[in-house]
């Protein structure tokens, strides 16, 4: 009797999550397969009465689609340079900032504080701070060359045309690399110094006792004990990054990409929206799968690489 | 002999000034390397503050300025009435504590069902929920934009908060937490008749309330953060979300663009996370650290 | 390689910034250890004896003294240059590295002259593994181990670099009762194979007396005694000392001297010389009575139990500052069970007189007992 009772309430305080996840969650993982798998499906075509043969052709249109390559292409620069540089200045600064009494509260808050941004206003400032106003093409002059652009000149060297009209690809993903590098910094320093101060104290006195140089006291001990947080900081760094769709909005606006060259800094995750913006939602959700399959891959490849380095 | 004591001596005594000097030396490089670091992760809010407080002469200036000379708060009112401001917070306001509350509510129930009570499948349809957290969200969205479209909520505030009302991370979260609280308690709680709802109330709720302030904080940032769905589904002026307001207001980012009321419309929009964050620091941060990744 | 405590002393401020009270850990700590013997620092929890041995170590600098390894002032040397070994109380071996790594580490730190070989590392890993007996497991995981093989790794690791001092913190406290017999057996002999001067560090009184050269009693940062076990044991300078060795506990009376007199309530238990009339503490030890009908000390009897070699009368008395007072006697005598109280005669060099006032040891000499 009471168990049954117990089983009614159970489903009861269950049911609003359940239907919302039946609705919002359960039938879009099916029907995105579907569609994926129905050739050159469009919603409002299929609403007009059209219908669709099943085939692979939306995989194979997206991935014969150069701007799907150029997507592609993006998305696979922007993680394989951000993950490391972010990971390893994430380990400096978590090993700096264990290593000090004074003012380490109030360095650890500072660190923090790119993570409660918006990364599309923050994005904003980026841009301001990259931009040139008033540049004369091909004179080399202009009203002012943006701060950044005025550090370099002070060190003596050239200004460079890091976002606007006219500025070349490298210039954009070096602009990219830098802001998603300091908006990924605060989560993992959090995570990385927590790692760090949860690694028992004898260890480092042991290390002491036995004459252990910093540097090898770093490699030998810190690093493989960090080793679980800082593969949990690699992996959601991975993912992280295949799906980089607004930091680049927020620098570039909705044109992704330098005002003569639209598009240019496209993401996977911006294809998917493109394709369900203009109504191709079989082309979307092939994409989309696609993507999850990399993450996959890529989850998969980094575990095996960690269960390797990481065990004990 | 005493020679010999002596010469050790001397040497100990070096390799301790040495070892000092080291010592002194890695400390300070140590403390340089994280000043630089915080200055580099300052500057571009530095940078957001001054330039939102120039005249746009001043900012367009070849030779920069690191302090405004004339001090314009004009900006402000102009970035305010420019992006419509007011109305932008209003609508994320609105989205952001009522789908908090609903959201509270629903986590609560399920992760109370989760954590105490028992019943067939418990552990298949927790494990199942646990899976759906690998999937992308953008693999949901696509099939979600359709269903919105199909439910005739396009432009309306139900599209922006339904579809993200249950987070399998919270509920996970809060589970977790729920467990930590002695069995016996709730025992107890039956032995003296309490009914399951005032025991959530009375005794559960309390307990768990760092854990239901962190999901408050995190949910409220997202609302406040939300850019990509809303722009699909309600970028129309009576719907707009602060982030795709802001985004709509000021298109050009590079080129000509009024720079120093732009800066001021993203420090308005900053503005609220950082007190926020300036006081609730404890728990953003322990959120955060037990797996909220961002987005 | 003999080691000199002269005066040391280590203060830590206050956690509580406001209250601004500085707890003094070490106090004035003078002491030689002789080179090869094998010291054991005793007291309870908060005495300084761990202090004590972190410095020795050089994990913690000293307040104010000097510490001496042989003729040299190491004060002022830090740890690695001090060539100690350390055995941590839960052993701290690296979780990431096999056994044969962990021995190896020290060795892979040596630089300039001390450099050796890899082949030398190698032997030198083995013949340390060999000394502690775990040169079988030297490709398994800590984690793979159990307390006692991990506690010889942890020793293995402080051996292989030929320490001219060994430290343990508490090396037993984290092992099973059985083991710990074992081990202390273990620690004896390997200190006596390599001769290296050894302090550690236990609050285990029966541990510290059975293996140990010399003990040091400690309580608050201040050295209560310093001697072989025994001696420490049959002559405690103090109530602290005599309470502090031996199981079972010291029985511990209050009574008084008068006239060369010594009172327990209204019976006189003895008669000495050389003592001042006064309030005493008076200790006798569990095997310093025994039942004898016509003894001098008479308690009201409790029981006897019976553990097979020895017996113990438990009874009671209203001097008595502990809650029993226990004769530990041989299992032949036998013991009225039946009768209300018990009388014991009293062993005299079993038997210390203590100042009320200051704890003191009151020495005397014997003129008549019973």
């Amino acid at each position: 009797m009471v168990d049954n009772k117990q089983q009614w309430k159970a489903w009861l305080y269950l049911s609003p999550a359940i239907v919302l996840l039946l609705v919002f969650t359960v039938w879009p993982i099916f029907n995105t397969l579907r569609m994926a798998f129905m050739e050159g499906y469009g919603n409002m075509a299929a609403i007009g009465g059209a219908t669709f043969e099943f085939g692979v052709d939306n995989f194979l249109k997206v991935i014969e689609y150069k701007k799907f390559l150029q997507c592609l292409q993006n998305t696979a620069i922007l993680c394989v340079a951000t993950v490391p540089i972010s990971t390893i200045l994430a380990l400096l600064i978590a090993v700096a900032l264990n290593s000090i009494k004074p003012l380490q509260k109030t360095l650890q808050t500072i660190f923090f504080l790119p993570y409660v941004t918006n990364s599309i206003a923050i994005g904003m400032v980026f841009a301001a701070m990259f931009n040139i106003v008033g540049l004369k093409q091909g004179a080399g002059v202009a009203d002012t060359w943006g701060i950044i652009n005025n550090v370099i000149q002070f060190f003596g060297g050239e200004p460079i045309n890091w976002i606007n009209a006219g500025s070349s690809y490298v210039a954009n993903m070096v602009v990219m690399i830098i802001y998603i590098v300091w908006n990924a910094l605060p989560f993992k320093i959090l995570i990385l110094l927590g790692g760090l101060q949860s690694i028992n104290k004898q260890y480092y006195d042991a290390a002491k006792v036995d004459g252990t140089r910093r540097g090898r006291v770093l490699t030998k001990i810190t690093i493989p004990l960090l080793s679980p947080m800082l593969a949990y900081v690699i992996i959601t760094g991975f993912i992280g990054g295949f799906k980089e769709y607004s930091s680049i909005i927020g620098i570039f606006g909705e044109i992704m990409g330098p005002a003569d060259d639209a598009g240019r800094l496209n993401t996977m995750v911006g294809f998917v929206y493109d394709a369900l913006e203009r109504d191709r939602q079989g082309r979307a959700s092939a994409a989309a799968l696609i993507l999850f399959a990399i993450i996959l891959v890529v989850t998969l490849i980094n575990n095996k690489v960690i269960k390797k380095r990481v065990h004990y | 002999m005493s020679n010999i004591n002596i010469m050790q001596e001397r040497n100990i005594q070096k390799i301790s000034a040495g070892q000092k000097a080291v010592r002194v030396l890695s400390k300070t490089g140590t403390y340089i390397f994280l000043l630089i670091m915080a200055l580099i992760v300052l500057f571009p809010f530095y940078w957001m503050i001054i330039s939102s407080l120039k005249t746009l002469a001043e900012y367009r200036q070849a030779v920069p300025t690191f302090w405004p000379r004339q001090v314009m708060f004009g900006n402000y009112v102009e970035a305010f009435t420019t992006a419509k401001l007011g109305d932008l917070f209003m609508n994320t306001l609105y989205v952001g504590i009522v789908s908090t509350l609903l959201s509270l509510v629903i986590t609560v129930l399920s992760a109370f069902a989760f954590a105490r009570l028992e019943f067939k499948g418990k552990e298949t349809l927790f494990g199942a929920l646990l899976a759906t957290m690998m999937i992308p969200g953008e693999l949901f969205t696509i099939t979600n934009y359709i269903t919105i479209n199909q439910l005739n909520w396009m432009h309306t505030f139900t599209a922006l908060i339904v579809p993200f009302l249950v987070s399998v991370f919270y509920i996970y979260l809060l589970r977790q937490n729920f467990m930590q609280i002695p069995n016996e308690l709730y025992l107890a709680a039956k032995v003296d008749g309490t009914s399951d709802l005032k025991y959530l109330w009375k005794v559960m709720i309390p307990l768990a309330l760092p854990t239901l302030i962190s999901i408050t904080i995190l949910k409220m940032m997202g609302a406040w953060n939300s850019y990509i769905w809303p722009k699909l589904v309600a970028n129309d002026d009576a719907h707009q979300m602060i982030t795709n307001g802001l985004r709509n207001a000021f298109t050009d980012t590079s080129g000509q663009a009024n720079y120093p009321v732009q800066m001021a419309a993203v420090a308005i929009v900053s503005a609220p996370l950082f007190l926020v964050f300036l006081c609730l620091r404890k728990y953003i941060m322990s959120g955060v650290s037990r797996g909220g990744i961002k987005g | 390689m003999k080691v000199v405590l002269q005066n040391l002393t280590k203060i830590f401020p206050s956690r509580d910034k406001k209250a601004n009270k500085e707890v003094v850990a070490v106090n004035d700590f003078t002491f030689e250890i002789p080179d090869g013997q094998l010291v054991g620092l005793l007291g309870p929890s908060g005495c300084g004896k761990s202090t004590t041995l972190y410095m020795i170590s050089g994990l913690q600098k000293p307040t104010s003294g000097k510490i001496f390894f042989g003729d040299d002032d190491v004060t002022e040397l830090s740890t690695e240059n001090r060539g100690i070994g350390l055995v941590f109380q839960n052993y701290a071996l690296y979780p990431h590295m096999t056994v044969k790594q962990n021995i190896l580490f020290p060795l892979q730190n040596l630089k300039g002259k001390d450099k050796l070989s890899k082949q030398e590392m190698l032997d030198r890993a083995f013949e340390a593994a060999k000394l502690v007996q775990i040169d079988e497991l030297m490709d398994r995981k800590p984690s793979e181990l159990s307390g006692g093989q991990q506690q010889r790794v942890a020793i293995a690791r402080a051996l292989v670099k030929m320490p001219r001092v060994l430290l343990l913190d508490e090396p037993l406290s984290n092992l099973d009762a059985r083991l710990r017999l074992q081990t202390r057996e273990e620690i004896r002999r390997i200190q006596k194979e390599t001769g290296i001067t050894t302090v550690f560090v236990t609050h285990d009184q029966e541990e510290a007396m059975s293996i140990s050269d010399i003990i040091v009693v400690m309580k608050l940062g201040v050295v209560q005694q310093i001697g072989k076990p025994q001696a420490v044991y049959d002559d405690p300078q103090n109530l602290f000392v005599a309470k502090f060795l031996g199981t079972p506990p010291i029985n511990v009376l209050e009574g008084k001297v008068s006239d060369g007199k010594v009172y327990i309530g209204e019976q006189v238990v003895m008669e000495v010389d050389g003592v001042e009339d006064q309030d005493v503490y008076i200790g006798i030890r569990p095997e310093g009575i025994e039942p004898h009908p016509q003894g001098v000390l008479e308690c009201r009897l409790n029981n006897v139990e019976i553990m097979g070699r020895d017996a113990s009368v438990v009874s009671t008395h209203d001097a008595a500052l502990t809650p029993v007072v226990r004769a530990i006697i041989s299992s032949d005598i036998t013991v009225d069970t039946t009768a209300e109280t018990v009388r014991f005669n009293i062993k005299p060099h079993k038997f210390f007189l203590f100042s009320k006032e200051t704890e003191q040891r009151l020495y005397y000499e014997v003129k008549k007992h019973g």
